[in-house]
């Protein structure tokens, strides 16, 4: 008994010994070190603050390895499982559901409501609607973003969706692994390419996007696609001027900023910038290829005569003044005007200018 | 069937670094790339602590999960291992991984970062036990030739044992139990707050 005491008196000694010069010594510690003096002080033993400490350590000049690279002094970064989850998970299922659903809505709407068609005839006449430079901004822009988006299927999904359909062979995982490399350098290298492209686009088209008063009246009546009924617009609808800001400016913005960040590791990015910058690329990307679509629709088989005005070969830019008229009038308006003449009532018959 | 696992003591590391020089070594492992590396903890502070980590091999391997292309493999032993072949260097595994194992030879602009290497417990890879294309993408095959790690059978303390998971628990069991110090390593102080007299042993043979 009287031994036990003794040592006991001796640890309250050691106890308080240490209490005078922990502090002292964990003056330039970090915050984890004392921590780590003070619990050993109530808590003799409990380590628990140093081993706090082994999720952390970035920056903390005591926390130390011999190795060289991005983080290498962090024992544990947990964080990559929330990735993990987030992107395995909410990203893979309903990123690829909310394209699925996207395609569905457009086959259901071309199914049921069928292309929109001009009501009358063509004139026969045409109307100059874009330059060669706006065609070919237009077209850089579109490949290069449908090859991201292909790759970028490839990459989310392929392993789901493409690697499955060779029943999990040697052979298929060759195959598929070419295809992955294959996507993975196109969507790195015409990524940045795509930048380049979207700015052009953003610089050549901007004029005609900026909003207006009537705009609005256009979206209250969803541009007539619903119901048919004729709503005035300028050169660009309400729903290509949507497309223009939301998809073109803001999304290119986040997938630009977030994509760089992701195709130049070589700057030292920790992996909890990559992990954020992943996920939110990974949305804005499935956002941006969900709008695509509905404009690729409207640009094509949706919208009868409205491929004229973006054609390479075959066409140099000019829509027929019916279209002009029935989708675009007040553009139309101006153009007729700037040429001088009074507008021609549509459907009159006319001689073909080319 | 044994379930292959490592368990770094950090009583007993020194932070010599001989196993990643083992490690090195052992498997001509280029420049930049670092299967192990061993980190300390509060260094220079009273209580430091040093940890030897590579790849855990997971049972659940967040690496196996995200990897796009499916490279990832785990043998019978519970050892994961790669298809160098099928790697697109896509960094995913890099970004999943708790413990930074995952390594690549490059980290190049337009992500271009070559295969992606990391720790193979010494299993080498798919290729033929023994292949000379084998050695040149994943090191030796001690596992094939009947041996351990070599990081853990260089360990000067015997801080890294590497092996099957029930022998080295009870190894490490038996030493914590040795220490007459119970599991504080582990910070156990919490569980039982503060110590009024000397903790009783473990029972032998009880999960620690």
């Amino acid at each position: 008994m009287r031994g036990m005491s003794q040592r006991k008196r001796f640890v309250r000694l050691l106890v308080a010994a240490l209490a005078i010069c922990l502090p002292q010594l964990a003056v330039a510690a970090s915050e984890g070190q004392k921590q780590q003096a003070e619990r050993q002080l109530t808590q003799p033993l409990n380590n628990a603050p140093v081993w706090r400490d082994v999720r952390a350590g970035e920056g903390n000049p005591y926390q130390t390895t011999q190795v060289r690279g991005i983080e290498t002094n962090v024992l544990i970064q947990s964080e990559g499982e929330i990735w993990r989850e987030i992107r395995n998970g909410p990203v893979t299922v309903y990123g690829g559901l909310f394209v699925l659903i996207i395609a569905s809505i457009i086959g259901l709407f071309h199914w049921l409501r069928g292309p929109i068609k001009l009501r009358e005839r063509p004139t026969g006449r045409w109307v100059k609607r874009f330059t060669d430079w706006e065609r070919l901004v237009h077209w850089s822009t579109a490949i290069s973003f449908l090859v991201l988006a292909v790759s970028g299927l490839v990459i989310l999904f392929g392993k789901y969706i493409v690697l499955p359909v060779f029943g999990g062979s040697v052979f298929g995982y060759a195959v598929f692994s070419w295809l992955a490399a294959i996507s993975k350098n196109l969507h790195n290298f015409v990524g940045p390419l795509f930048i380049v492209c979207a700015s052009a686009m953003f610089v050549t088209y901007v004029k005609d996007n900026l909003w207006r008063s009537y705009d609005f009246r256009w979206l209250g009546n969803s541009g007539g696609m619903l119901w048919g009924e004729h709503v005035p617009s300028g050169k660009f609808n309400a729903g290509e001027k949507v497309w223009f800001w939301f998809g073109l400016f803001l999304l290119s913005i986040v997938l630009a900023v977030t994509g760089l960040i992701l195709d130049f590791p070589n700057f030292g990015q920790g992996r909890a910038t990559m992990q954020l910058v992943n996920v939110v690329h990974a949305i804005a990307a499935v956002i941006y290829m969900g709008v695509a679509m509905g404009h690729i629709y409207m640009g094509t088989v949706g919208v009868e005569g409205t491929y004229d005005s973006m054609r390479i070969s075959g066409g140099d830019g000019s829509v027929d003044e019916t279209w002009a008229k029935e989708h675009h009038e007040y553009w139309y308006k101006e153009v007729i005007a700037s040429r001088g003449r009074e507008a021609a009532p549509t459907g009159a018959a006319a001689q073909p200018q080319h | 069937m044994a379930r292959m696992k490592f368990l770094a003591d950090a009583e007993r590391c020194i932070e010599c670094n001989g196993c990643v020089t083992a490690c090195k070594q052992e498997h001509d492992i280029p420049w930049g790339v670092n299967r192990r590396r061993v980190v300390t903890l509060n260094d220079g502070m009273p209580g430091e602590k040093s940890i030897s980590v590579a790849c855990m091999h997971c049972s659940d391997a967040p690496c196996m999960a995200v990897c796009p292309v499916d490279v990832f493999y785990k043998t019978s032993e519970g050892i994961v291992l790669h298809d160098k072949d099928l790697c697109i260097g896509c960094g995913y595994c890099f970004y999943a991984c708790p413990f930074g194992a995952p390594q690549f030879p490059q980290d190049g602009a337009f992500g271009l970062r070559g295969k992606m290497d990391k720790c193979t417990f010494c299993a080498g890879g798919p290729e033929p036990d023994f292949s000379e294309a084998e050695f040149r993408k994943y090191g030796r095959n001690r596992i094939a030739e009947g041996k351990l790690p070599a990081c853990a059978e260089m360990c000067s303390t015997k801080a890294l044992l590497g092996g099957d998971g029930d022998v080295i628990a009870d190894i490490y069991r038996s030493r914590a139990i040795t220490r007459g110090r119970g599991s504080e390593v582990w910070g156990w102080g919490t569980a039982y707050g503060r110590p009024e007299k000397k903790p009783a042993a473990q029972p032998p043979g009880a999960k620690s």
